[in-house]
């Protein structure tokens, strides 16, 4: 399951990316002809919020999300593991209330169109807690490996990598 | 208001990633509020994501990322080597030309800074350069890439700021010129009192020269391309970053041949993770941009800065100090994010135009990740080359003294930053 969630974010990611390039550079060159395609940049942008969440899904499970290590970088792995697994707790109930309110508002933004091209706005706003569940979903597998390698000195924690880790990662 | 920033702090110290200690202390604020709904802090993520300008973030992304696959990336390192290594401290030069031309190409000091500290760092070293000497060359040139167009940092401040990006753009070219100068003259004086050269460089004949600059044209034009595409305001940046997508897949495929499906499906997965890295924090700022334009945090610092100022140069010198003691410790997006609703009001009423100001405050806030006690160009340039941060410390002085007088060049001769864009908007 995690695993098919995986492979679904990055296939689901770069399908995103290509169609909003596409979409807003074929808008561009119509536009240039003479003949403007008002839904194309609409629907660019639309698909925008998707591709930032499934992108930041991505970058969680990579650990990628840039943090300031500087008063914990001194503490040993087993303090700074319970810090970040308290801080997961924290992230999983800020996020699980971005998705109640998130689908309140989609609710009432049923309604309401977006720009000039007749979609409705709920399909913006929708993005917001389907992300989050995304995130949600990242946050307890990587909470569930670093746990899983609690005794190894070197292994990753939740949200960021291992000292030996992030330097494999730029090179 | 005070509640928000302690959280934001507290999140910050124990490490948690920047975009979700600005998500929470931003959120705590529709949280605690008695008149404003909880859901309006969706409402505020959402809408972040529906402008326009922000759309050229992903597209100058993942051209960085697809130029990187097919050879640009290549091109531009071997000219840039023929061009100068020759010189005193010539690696240090080829370092400090290859910024300026990557920052034509991708938009982020800390990509840059990682990619030469891999392929220039060793070869540094090996011919006699102190680690601290390359590394403080390596992370500081890479200061270029911040003003150089396209870069992310003045398109988030356009869009945060309600500036013009086209101007913006326009307006970085020659401060990052200068940088390139001032940079290298500095790499030129410690290397000839130390006696760096590169050992096989010799100076380049006409033909060589001109052979490396042929090769790399299409790296080379690119800058340019983008520059006059935007120019004229029939297209937007956005757009223009939509072209930058399809002219590196062209490159790549049609004229360099050096592309393949595998390596663009490998540049668009390291591109949504960027993507998804920089939204994040983007997204989540919405709730914090609100409530401090709601508590008219602006106007309460401009009263207090207004009070004992009347020199608007002055009142810039001072926001541009602040910015500088904020950017040693935390992350330049960040500042950009929150501090540019801030200070762009401010700057805008005692009559500095916010083009300027955006210059200034992008080479600011970029230099904190490159000075401790924070620094992400820093710990990566530092760790990749093995470098004790207080050599390198030692070692950035020179720069440093460099970078702070081009600062004041730019603070005091406006014309510098200003006349480009003033003379094609």
């Amino acid at each position: 399951m995690n695993n098919v969630l995986k492979r679904f974010e990055l296939v689901c990611g770069v399908i995103l990316l290509g169609l909003i390039v596409f979409l807003v550079f074929i808008a561009a060159i119509m536009r240039t002809f003479g003949h403007p395609l008002i839904w194309s940049v609409d629907l660019a942008q639309l698909l925008f919020i998707w591709l930032c969440f499934v992108g930041a899904s991505r970058a969680l499970r990579a650990r990628a999300h840039l943090g300031m290590d500087i008063a914990i970088r001194h503490l040993g792995h087993r303090s700074r593991l319970i810090i970040e697994l308290l801080l997961a707790v924290l992230f999983i109930a800020f996020l699980a209330i971005l998705t109640v309110e998130g689908v309140n508002l989609t609710l009432l933004n049923r309604e309401r169109l977006f720009g000039d091209s007749g979609l409705s706005y709920a399909y913006v706003t929708i993005a917001v807690p389907f992300g989050s569940l995304l995130l949600v979903a990242s946050i307890l597998s990587n909470a569930m490996e670093a746990w899983k390698q609690r005794n190894a000195p070197a292994a990753d924690l939740v949200f960021s990598q291992s000292e030996n880790a992030s330097e494999q990662a730029l090179l | 208001m005070i509640y928000l920033g302690i959280v934001f702090l507290l999140l910050l110290v124990l490490g948690a990633p920047v975009a979700f200690a600005i998500g929470i202390s931003g959120f705590l604020f529709f949280l605690m509020s008695d008149v404003m709904p909880t859901s309006i802090g969706v409402q505020k993520i959402a809408s972040v994501s529906q402008s326009f300008p922000l759309l050229a973030v992903p597209f100058f992304v993942f051209a960085g990322h697809l130029m990187n696959e097919s050879g640009i990336t290549e091109r531009l390192f071997r000219f840039s080597k023929v061009a100068v290594s020759w010189m005193s401290g010539g690696l240090a030069q080829v370092s400090i030309i290859l910024s300026t031309l990557m920052g034509g190409v991708s938009g982020s000091a800390v990509a840059d800074a990682a990619m030469e500290a891999r392929i220039l760092g060793p070869t540094m070293i090996e011919n006699g350069y102190s680690r601290g000497y390359s590394a403080a060359v390596i992370a500081l040139s890479s200061l270029i890439t911040a003003t150089i167009p396209p870069s992310l940092g003045l398109i988030l401040y356009g869009y945060v700021g309600n500036v013009s990006i086209g101007r913006l753009f326009l307006a970085g070219i020659v401060p990052g010129l200068l940088m390139m100068v001032f940079l290298m003259c500095a790499a030129y004086l410690v290397a000839k009192k130390r006696n760096y050269v590169d050992r096989d460089a010799k100076r380049p004949d006409m033909r060589t020269f001109f052979h490396a600059l042929y090769e790399a044209k299409w790296a080379l034009a690119f800058p340019v391309l983008l520059v006059v595409a935007i120019r004229g305001g029939v297209f937007t940046p956005s757009e223009v970053g939509s072209f930058a997508v399809v002219y590196a897949l062209v490159i790549g495929f049609v004229v360099h041949g050096d592309l393949t499906l595998d390596k663009v499906w490998r540049a668009a997965t390291h591109a949504v993770q960027d993507i998804g890295m920089i939204m994040l924090i983007i997204l989540f700022s919405g709730m914090i941009g609100f409530a401090i334009i709601f508590e008219q945090v602006p106007q309460s610092i401009a009263a207090a800065l207004l009070a004992g100022m009347s020199s608007p140069v002055a009142i810039v010198a001072t926001i541009l100090l602040m910015l500088f003691i904020a950017g040693l410790f935390v992350e330049s997006t960040v500042l950009v994010l929150l501090l540019t609703p801030i200070f762009v009001p401010i700057v805008k009423q005692v009559g500095f135009d916010p083009v300027h100001f955006g210059i200034l405050m992008m080479t600011i806030v970029t230099l904190g990740s490159m000075t401790p006690p924070v620094g992400v160009a820093m710990y990566t340039v530092c760790s990749l080359i093995n470098c004790r941060i207080e050599d390198y410390v030692r070692e950035s002085a020179p720069f440093l003294v460099a970078i702070i007088a081009l600062v004041l060049l730019l603070l005091f001769v406006p014309q510098l930053v200003l006349f480009l864009p003033n003379l094609v908007f």
